[in-house]
């Protein structure tokens, strides 16, 4: 996930150098149901001095996680208010519907450029106001791009609320996009790139696998900040275009969470978004992916690597996309498979002393194809061919054998049993709701989602991870490696 | 205050206070920041030490001692350890600091005599087997090595190394030293430190003053009394001007500092507001606008004050391209000198003031965040009633004072700067 910029905290105890180079931590519905909420960058509150000091009732497993309310605007807008009256804090999140997914072909980059330039001023708000307004009064302001969706948000007192939704409404109707400032904000971009990719080894690994696995043009294989001469080759037109299209009401998300009420936070929307014409929304135009990875397996050599690397990834299915039914077993199936301690792979890998680090993870949210991963960590002096036969045979192991019950039903435990912990703060819900929205999902699939893992089956999880994992048709192995 | 902006009325901000409690138990104190709306208990606390005891050619051992807290404890081997806090959705970790050692869980309240009996266990019961240290070793070494991958790990490495040559402060972890350190050490690393001596909690969430008390009789009770020594001082920064770490790389990064104000002083606040204008938080600094707003040289720049060993220390850090390192670096101390010259506008300081009393709800953000937050006051040496007061020694600061702080601290050509990468005209 790319951000406007990395994030920082203001401090009452210092102690604490701000990361300003750490970035922000890209989210999961199911890293933050699992009691990862913490690892969000937005803050919800405690401890006021009237609160009660009677604990609320136990909360059962088919009541709703944040209990959300949904309504749409006339423009199609559709808005999502999460309450929680904990302190007077609220987070407003606008999602667009639209990511480097969207990029239009040749022009990766295009959807990330223009969420930083969407801070360059719209009619009524100078360019370098909002990020100064929502300072002065106390909040955070900060914008990411991921592949499939755009986003900006604000955490602020409460009282500020409207006036958040009325300088983000002035933007998402008609941003400046500023012809002056179009070259020093490029440069910020690809400062951004090489932070992130160019000067670390790492980074240029992941962006050379995804390549290799989609294809370098293609939606899924391209990075999501951009090939840099298609930054270079980047237009104001572009960009405007981009939102023209993407940016319509109907295709966003407004998401609010905190301490405001239904009632005010409908006249609010009516008052600062309502009055955005109405555009169509336009339907998600992806290319559909080759037949098979156009190189299923690369081996890199990178002088400033110390530490080997292996990485294997599946196409799956996704909550968008393919056998969707498979979504949840397939967490279930990235849990028993390489969760951490106790899992498959650390068994055969870590405990048996051939690998620092093993596991597994899958990404189904996502709109098109998602991804499900193994990756490995070697010892120092292990051979990378121990390494793949040891994962293999893991993976054939399961395939073949399947996972047993009590496997089973302890994922779906341990990973449902800390769902409740996202309720501590003000992150998860707009960026869980918002996020299934914005690809299309129903507030249903966050709000019931611990009840559906608890109705996964064994005969479901073993199924869908034959159906990722034997013979598969997209997939790619890769190795990083010292020079 | 302004009353409307941007034709949207600003109605008066609602009251907003946090009244902390502090609890005591067998002479163990911790402050607690008490709130039932969400079903989750929150638990901080820290020792002094950490690193800074660690013996030379040993660098890591406090790290990685405590790490091998969570590898199993008492009948439980790494993975029994491990299934117990999952499968209550339990986050419990240790952490070895370069001067402090701590600990923390975030639970559901449900959850709680478990986390607790869990937390108890890893402490007074750790297991240390050798296989579980050799997993553990593996992964300190692959940590230090990595760490030198990146322009940016290698630059603040060489910042510390540079900074305080022969200190703790300035000895990294090497694959040399985790090598040499062996169970023994461990054992002994743990025994002088998870003591009842200069044991700093702090709490937040689902759990009142009385509940508090039991827990922290269950939790640190067992514990021996210590005799934990204080961390000896570190000296001023050196002046070692710049140093330089080459690295093939398209970016250079930058770690530049000087010494800081610590926070005793009492125009501690009013240097703090001098730095987030000079070089804080956000979009709004001053290098912020002009390295990346102005001129696009970089994604972030920025300084904090970073507190160790009782030393306050500017530390800031900006990567650009190889060939801007020179025209960079002469930004930082230019906006370094204007600052220290002249200080900052009045608009400047009624932002920054603006924002840091306005962001006072947002600091105490989910409970894992307000239990931290309480125990980096602790550490700061700050008392219960110092956050009460925030507000009214905000609203007495000024230009002048702003002004007055920087000059008296900043030094433009005391700056530090270590680069790793392949920097062009420094």
């Amino acid at each position: 996930m790319m951000t406007r910029s990395s994030e920082t905290r203001a401090t009452l105890a210092p102690g604490i150098v701000p990361a300003h180079v750490a970035g922000m931590q890209p989210v999961s519905r199911r890293g933050a149901l699992k009691g990862a909420a913490a690892t969000l960058a937005a803050p919800a509150l405690p401890a006021l001095a009237q609160t009660p000091t009677a604990s609320p009732p136990p909360r059962r497993l088919d009541q709703p996680l944040f209990g959300a309310v949904s309504w749409t605007l006339g423009n199609g807008l559709r808005v999502v208010l999460a309450e929680n009256r904990r302190a007077p804090v609220a987070a407003h999140y606008l999602f667009a519907s639209a990511g480097a997914g969207e990029d239009p072909a040749g022009k990766s980059g295009v959807a990330h450029f223009l969420e930083h330039m969407m801070f360059k001023g719209s009619p009524n708000i100078p360019s370098g106001a909002f990020s100064h307004t929502v300072a002065r009064e106390g909040g955070q302001d900060n914008a990411f791009t991921s592949r499939d969706v755009t986003a900006y948000y604000q955490i602020v007192e409460a009282s500020r609320l409207p006036l958040m939704m009325r300088m983000e409404s002035d933007r998402l109707r008609t941003p400046l996009i500023p012809a002056d400032e179009l070259e020093s904000e490029r440069g910020v971009v690809l400062e951004e790139r090489r932070s992130r990719t160019d000067a670390v080894p790492r980074g240029r690994f992941r962006e050379a696998f995804d390549a290799a696995m989609w294809g370098r043009e293609h939606w899924r294989g391209r990075p999501l900040i951009g090939w840099e001469d298609e930054i270079r080759a980047i237009t104001r037109q572009d960009l405007v275009d981009f939102h023209n299209l993407h940016y319509a009401p109907a295709n966003c998300v407004l998401v609010v969470a905190g301490d405001v009420r239904e009632a005010d936070l409908r006249r609010w929307a009516d008052e600062f978004y309502a009055p955005i014409p109405t555009r169509p929304a336009p339907p998600r135009n992806r290319a559909p992916l080759a037949s098979s990875a156009p190189e299923s397996r690369i081996e890199s050599r990178d002088p400033a690597v110390r530490e080997s690397s292996f990485l294997k990834t599946f196409a799956a299915p996704s909550a968008t996309w393919g056998e969707k039914s498979s979504v949840d077993p397939l967490e279930v199936v990235a849990h028993l498979l390489g969760g951490g301690t106790g899992s498959r792979l650390h068994k055969a890998l870590v405990e048996t002393g051939l690998a620092v680090g093993a596991g597994a993870g899958y990404d189904g949210d996502t709109v098109g194809v998602g991804t499900f991963g193994v990756y490995a960590t070697p010892r120092q002096g292990v051979e990378t061919a121990r390494i793949e036969q040891a994962i293999e045979a893991v993976l054939t192991d399961l395939v073949q054998q399947g996972a047993s019950e009590e496997e089973v039903r302890r994922g779906i435990r341990q990973q449902t049993a800390g769902s409740l912990l996202a309720l501590d703060g003000l992150g998860a819900a707009p960026r869980l709701l918002g996020g299934a929205l914005a690809i299309g999902l129903p507030l249903d699939f966050v709000e019931h989602w611990p009840k559906r893992m608890a109705e996964v089956t064994r005969d479901q999880v073993n199924a869908a991870a034959r159906a990722v994992l034997a013979d598969p048709k997209i997939a790619t192995a890769g190795w990083l490696l010292p020079a | 205050m302004t009353d409307t902006l941007f034709g949207v009325e600003l109605p008066p901000r609602r009251g907003f206070s946090v009244p902390i409690q502090v609890v005591e138990q067998g002479g163990i104190t911790a402050w607690l920041v008490e709130d039932h709306s969400v079903p989750v208990v929150s638990l901080a606390w820290a020792w002094p030490q950490g690193a800074a005891a660690d013996p030379v050619g040993k660098e890591g051992l406090a790290s990685i001692s405590a790490a091998m807290l969570s590898e199993g404890a008492g009948d439980l081997d790494n993975v029994g350890f491990a299934d117990a806090l999952r499968d209550e959705g339990i986050d419990l970790s240790f952490s070895g600091g370069r001067d402090s050692f701590e600990g923390s869980f975030r639970t559901l309240t449900d959850a709680l005599p478990e986390a607790v009996r869990l937390a108890q266990l890893a402490m007074t019961r750790p297991r240390l087997d050798a296989e579980a240290l050799g997993r553990v070793r593996a992964r300190a070494l692959l940590a230090s090595r990595q760490s030198l991958e990146t322009p940016a790990g290698l630059a603040r490495r060489a910042f510390w190394e540079a900074g305080f040559p022969g200190f703790s402060a300035g000895r990294l972890s090497t694959p040399d030293s985790i090598n040499a350190i062996t169970q023994e050490d461990i054992r002994a690393c743990l025994a002088a430190q998870v003591t009842r001596g200069r044991l700093l909690v702090a709490a937040s969430g689902a759990i009142d003053a009385a509940g508090l008390r039991r827990l922290l009789g269950e939790l640190f009770g067992a514990l021996p009394e210590g005799t934990l020594a204080a961390t000896p001082p570190l000296p001023a920064l050196a002046s070692f001007g710049i140093t330089q770490r080459p690295k093939a790389a398209p970016q250079s990064t930058l770690v530049f500092g000087q010494d800081g104000l610590l926070p005793i002083d009492p125009g501690w606040e009013s240097f703090q507001v001098a730095l987030r204008i000079l070089a804080g938080g956000g979009f709004t600094s001053r290098l912020m606008k002009s390295v990346r707003e102005e001129r696009g040289l970089t994604y972030g720049i920025g300084a904090g004050l970073d507190l160790l060993f009782g030393r306050a220390i500017v530390v800031g850090q900006v990567q650009t391209a190889n060939a801007s390192v020179g025209e960079v670096w002469n930004l930082i101390r230019a906006a370094w000198r204007e600052m220290a010259a002249n200080g900052p506008t009045e608009a400047e300081v009624a932002d920054a003031l603006a924002f840091l009393g306005g962001s006072l709800p947002l600091q105490f953000t989910d409970s894992r965040r307000t239990a931290n937050l309480l125990l980096n006051l602790r550490q700061t040496g700050r008392a219960p009633e110092w956050l009460a007061g925030r507000p009214a020694r905000l609203a007495a600061i000024d230009r002048t004072k702003v002004a007055e702080a920087a000059a008296r601290v900043l030094k433009p050509d005391g700056l530090v700067l270590a680069v790793a990468g392949e920097p062009v005209g420094l």
